[in-house]
C-alpha cells in the first residue's frame, strides 16, 4: 500500500529475526539538578558548571570517584564555540577518573535521550561496560554573537598581511554591525518559532485551549505530588539553592491558566490558543544516567532498575508543511512498536514530552485519526489511543520546565525509577514508552523495561 | 523579430551611470516634450565574455538564502543580466521612460545550469509594447549562453509598466479581470525583513535604485517608505523551494503590493508532485501577516 507518509512495517516477519542477540543495557540510576527559570537561581551558572553539578551528584550517589566509566556522552543545544569539548571539560572537573573518554552530541531537543541510546547500544554491543550519559542547557548564559559584518572584518582583519590592508577592512566596519546577536528561536528554514510551528500544528488537529490548560495542569499536580512523596530524593541534588524545579506551580488552577493570554499563532491567522501557561518557558539545568551492563552493575553491588530495550528516531518533512515540526515521534513510535510486536495498550506508562501542551494532544490526536492512520502511516485504520492516566504520571516539562539537552535524561530517569517500583509492587514487569519532539522537524523514542 | 544587428557593447554597462542618464533623459523629456513613438527599438544589445566574481556570488547565495554551491542561482543571473537589460530601456529611441517603472511580472526558464567558472554571452531586448489598464507594458528578454555556445542556457522575461504613459496606437485592455478574493493560507514561513533589506540587496545585486535603500530616498521618489527590491523577494521563494528543483526549471513570479520595510512577510510553499512521486512544481504565494494583502505569487516548476 502506498502512502503519502512514513508507511509502518507489519508486526509479522520483523526484521527482529535477523538482528544478532545482545546482551542486556541496564539502567542504574539517575542524577540531575532542579530545572530553574532563566534568569533565574543559576542565571550565572554555565554549562558546563551545571553539567558537572549533576554528574557529581551521581557520581557520589553510586560511589563512582575515580572509577573510569567506558564512556561519557552530553551535550548542550545551545552551545558557546569555546565549549567544543563541553561534556570533557566537564568530566575533568568531576570525581570520575581522567581516564575516562567522552563524546560531545547535539541533537536540539533529542540530545538527551540519543545520548542514552547511543550508549546503551555501546554496552549492548560489548564495546564498553559501563556509560553516563547526560545533557544540559542554560538559556540564561546563551552565547551571544557578533554580527556577520563584525565577524567578517575580524576574519578578514586576521587574514590581512599589511597594514593598509588592515586599515581597508577596518573602514567597512559601521555602527550597526557592533551591536551583538542573540541566539533566536526561528527554525532557519521558516523563520517560525517553534511556538509558532506548534500554534499551526495544534490549529490542523483543532486541540482546545481548555484540553491543552488541563494537561498542563496535571503536569504541575502529579510533579508537586511527586516532590510531596519524595520520588525525587534519589533522583536529584540541589544547586545554587534549588531544592524542587523553579517552574513548578504547586497552586495554579484551571481558572488561572484560563486567564493567560495566547502568546503564539496570533499572527498566523490560526485561533491562537497557546499560552505561557500551557507552553514549556526557558529553562537551565542538567541531568544524568547512569547506564551499565548486568556484569558490571552486580560487580559493584548497584541497582537495577530498567533496560533500555529498543529506539528509533524519524523525522519529518516540515519546511512547506506536509508535517508539523514537532510531530516527528508520531512516525517513529508505530515503526518501534511494530518491531517489537507491541501496542499502545502494552504499556505501564507514557512519558511523551510537554514541550507545549498542544504537542502531546496533537500527538495523540495523530495516532488516534483513522486517515491519518490509513493515508499517512500505511496502517489499517487509526495507530490507537492511550490510557491517559498511565501519561507523564509524575509530572514534565510543563512543570518541571525544559532545559533542552537536559531533558531527555530527566524523562528517562523518572521513567526507570517508576519501572522498577511498578514491576517491585505489582511482581509482574512493566513497561515505558519514551517519546521526545526536536527542532528540525526531528523525534527519538524508546521503549524501557523494568528490572 | 528582429532583423537588426545587435548592438554589441565593449563591457557590461554600469547601472548608476544609466540611472544617472535615465534621470536626465526624464528631465529633456519633461522639457522638450515626448516624441510619442509607439515603436520598439529593434537592435538587441549584447555583451560577451563576462565573468563572475565568486565573492560576489556567495555574498548573493547568503543572503538569499542558497547554499554557496558553484552553481549561478537563476536569480544571480538575472541580476548579473539587469544593467544589459537597463541599457536597452535607457535607449533615447526607447518610448517610455525608464524611471518609475513598475516590475509587475518576471519569467524565467533555467534551461541548464550555470557554474562561477563559466564565461558568459548575453543579450537583452525589448518587445511586446502593449497596453495595460494602467498604462504601457513592455516585455524586456534577457538570455544568457556560456561563452561562444549559441545555446540559451538561462532566459528571463521581464514585464514592466510604465503607469500613466499612454502611447499612440497602443490600446489599453479594456475589461479589467476580476482579481479572485485572497484568503491567506497557513504560511510556511514567515520572513522577517529589517530596514536594511534593500540595501543588502542593492549590495549583492548592484541595483542601487534609489526606493530600494532608504526612507529618504525612497520619500525623494515619491513613496512613503522604501520597498524591497521584488527579484530579492523571487529569489527568496525560489531558494525556499529547496533542492526539489533540479538543475533545470521554469520559475514565475507575479508582483502585487510592494513590501514596505521593515515588515514581516508571510509566504506559503505548496508542492504538488507526480503520480511516480517525482516532483513537479511548487507554488509559492506571500501576503503580509498584519493586513492579509497579497504581495506576490508564483511557480517554479520543472522544465
Amino acid at each position: 500500500m502506498s502512502t503519502d507518509g512514513q508507511s509502518t512495517p507489519a508486526a509479522e516477519g520483523s526484521p527482529r529475526a535477523s538482528v544478532p542477540a545482545t546482551r542486556r543495557a541496564v539502567i542504574v540510576g539517575a542524577n540531575r539538578i532542579p530545572f530553574a527559570r532563566s534568569g533565574g537561581a543559576y542565571a550565572k551558572s554555565s554549562n558546563q558548571d551545571m553539567l558537572t553539578a549533576a554528574l557529581d551528584g551521581l557520581i557520589a550517589r553510586f560511589g563512582l570517584q575515580d572509577e573510569r566509566i567506558g564512556q561519557v556522552a552530553a551535550g548542550a543545544v545551545l552551545k558557546h564555540s569555546r565549549d567544543f569539548n563541553l561534556t570533557r571539560e566537564a568530566v575533568l572537573g568531576s570525581a570520575l577518573s581522567a581516564e575516562t573518554p567522552v563524546y560531545d552530541l547535539q541533537q536540539a531537543c533529542a540530545t538527551g535521550l540519543e545520548t542514552v541510546v547511543g550508549l546503551a547500544n555501546k554496552i549492548k554491543l560489548g564495546q564498553i561496560d559501563s556509560a553516563i550519559a547526560g545533557g544540559v542547557d542554560s538559556a540564561s548564559d546563551a552565547p551571544v554573537v557578533v554580527s556577520e559584518g563584525l565577524r567578517e572584518v575580524v576574519l578578514d582583519l586576521h587574514r590581512a598581511k599589511t597594514l593598509p590592508q588592515r586599515l581597508q577592512i577596518l573602514a567597512r566596519l559601521r555602527p550597526k554591525d557592533l551591536a551583538p546577536l542573540a541566539p533566536g528561536t526561528a527554525e532557519p528554514r521558516t523563520g517560525l518559532s517553534m511556538g509558532e510551528h506548534q500554534a499551526l500544528t495544534t490549529a490542523q488537529w483543532k486541540i482546545p485551549r481548555e484540553a491543552q490548560d488541563e494537561l498542563a495542569l496535571n503536569s504541575h499536580r502529579n510533579l508537586a505530588a511527586a516532590y510531596e512523596s519524595g520520588f525525587f530524593d534519589d533522583l536529584m541534588t540541589p544547586y545554587r539553592g534549588l531544592t524542587r524545579d523553579g517552574n513548578l506551580r504547586a497552586d495554579t488552577s484551571l481558572e488561572k491558566l484560563a486567564s493567560l493570554k495566547p502568546v503564539f499563532g496570533r499572527n498566523l491567522g490560526a485561533d491562537a490558543t497557546m499560552t505561557a501557561g500551557n507552553s514549556t518557558p526557558l529553562t537551565d539545568g542538567a541531568s544524568t544516567v547512569l547506564l551499565a551492563s548486568d556484569e558490571w552493575a552486580d560487580a559493584r553491588d548497584l541497582p537495577k532498575l530498567a533496560t533500555v530495550v529498543d529506539a528509533e528516531a524519524a523525522a519529518v518533512d516540515f519546511v512547506h508543511g506536509k508535517d508539523g515540526l514537532l510531530m516527528a515521534p508520531v512516525f517513529a513510535v508505530p515503526r518501534l512498536l511494530a518491531r517489537q510486536n507491541l501496542t499502545l495498550a502494552d504499556f505501564d506508562y507514557f512519558e511523551i514530552h510537554e514541550a507545549f501542551a498542544a504537542t502531546v494532544l496533537s500527538t495523540l490526536a495523530a495516532w488516534e485519526d483513522e486517515d491519518f492512520g490509513r493515508t499517512r502511516m500505511g496502517l489499517d485504520g487509526a495507530f490507537g489511543s492511550i490510557d491517559r492516566s498511565r501519561l507523564n504520571v509524575n509530572g514534565s516539562s510543563l512543570a518541571a520546565g525544559h532545559p533542552f539537552a537536559a531533558t531527555g535524561g530527566r524523562i528517562v530517569g523518572t521513567l526507570a525509577k517508576m519501572l522498577h517500583a511498578k514491576a517491585a509492587s505489582t511482581g509482574r514487569p512493566a513497561r515505558g514508552l519514551v517519546s521526545v519532539c526536536a527542532a528540525g522537524g526531528q523525534g527519538v523514542v524508546a521503549i524501557l523495561e523494568s528490572l | 523579430m528582429t532583423l537588426a544587428q545587435p548592438v554589441i557593447l565593449a563591457e557590461m554597462p554600469s547601472l548608476s551611470k544609466l540611472y544617472v542618464n535615465a534621470a536626465a533623459q526624464a528631465a529633456r523629456r519633461r522639457l522638450l516634450g515626448t516624441h510619442d513613438s509607439a515603436v520598439l527599438p529593434a537592435e538587441s544589445h549584447e555583451v560577451r565574455g563576462v565573468r563572475v566574481g565568486v565573492e560576489n556570488l556567495t555574498a548573493y547565495q547568503h543572503l538569499i538564502g542558497e547554499t554557496a554551491s558553484d552553481v549561478l542561482p537563476a536569480g544571480f543571473i538575472h541580476a548579473i543580466a539587469f544593467p544589459l537589460a537597463m541599457s536597452v530601456l535607457n535607449r533615447d529611441d526607447f518610448p517610455l521612460p525608464l524611471l518609475g517603472m513598475i516590475h509587475l511580472r518576471n519569467s524565467v526558464q533555467q534551461r541548464s545550469p550555470l557554474v562561477f567558472t563559466d564565461v558568459l554571452d548575453m543579450t537583452a531586448r525589448v518587445e511586446n509594447l502593449r497596453g495595460h489598464r494602467s498604462g504601457t507594458q513592455v516585455d524586456v528578454v534577457a538570455e544568457v549562453r556560456p561563452g561562444g555556445s549559441g545555446e540559451v542556457y538561462w532566459r528571463g522575461v521581464s514585464t514592466y509598466l510604465s503607469k500613466g504613459v499612454f502611447l499612440p496606437g497602443i490600446d489599453k485592455p479594456t475589461a479589467v479581470p476580476p482579481r479572485a478574493d485572497f484568503q491567506p493560507p497557513d504560511p510556511t514561513a514567515l520572513w522577517h525583513l529589517g530596514v536594511d533589506t534593500g540595501r543588502a540587496y542593492a549590495a549583492v545585486s548592484g541595483d542601487f535604485n534609489p526606493i530600494h535603500l532608504s526612507v529618504l530616498s525612497a520619500k525623494a521618489l515619491g513613496m512613503r517608505r522604501s520597498i524591497a527590491h521584488g527579484m530579492y523577494l523571487a529569489s527568496r521563494a525560489l531558494a525556499d523551494v529547496g533542492p526539489a528543483r533540479g538543475d533545470s526549471f521554469t520559475w514565475d513570479v507575479e508582483f502585487e503590493a510592494p513590501v514596505f520595510l521593515p515588515s514581516r512577510v508571510a509566504l506559503e510553499i505548496a508542492t504538488e508532485h507526480s503520480g511516480s512521486g517525482s516532483w513537479k512544481h511548487s507554488r509559492f504565494v506571500a501576503w503580509s501577516p498584519r493586513s492579509g494583502r497579497r504581495h506576490f505569487s508564483g511557480t517554479v516548476a520543472a522544465l
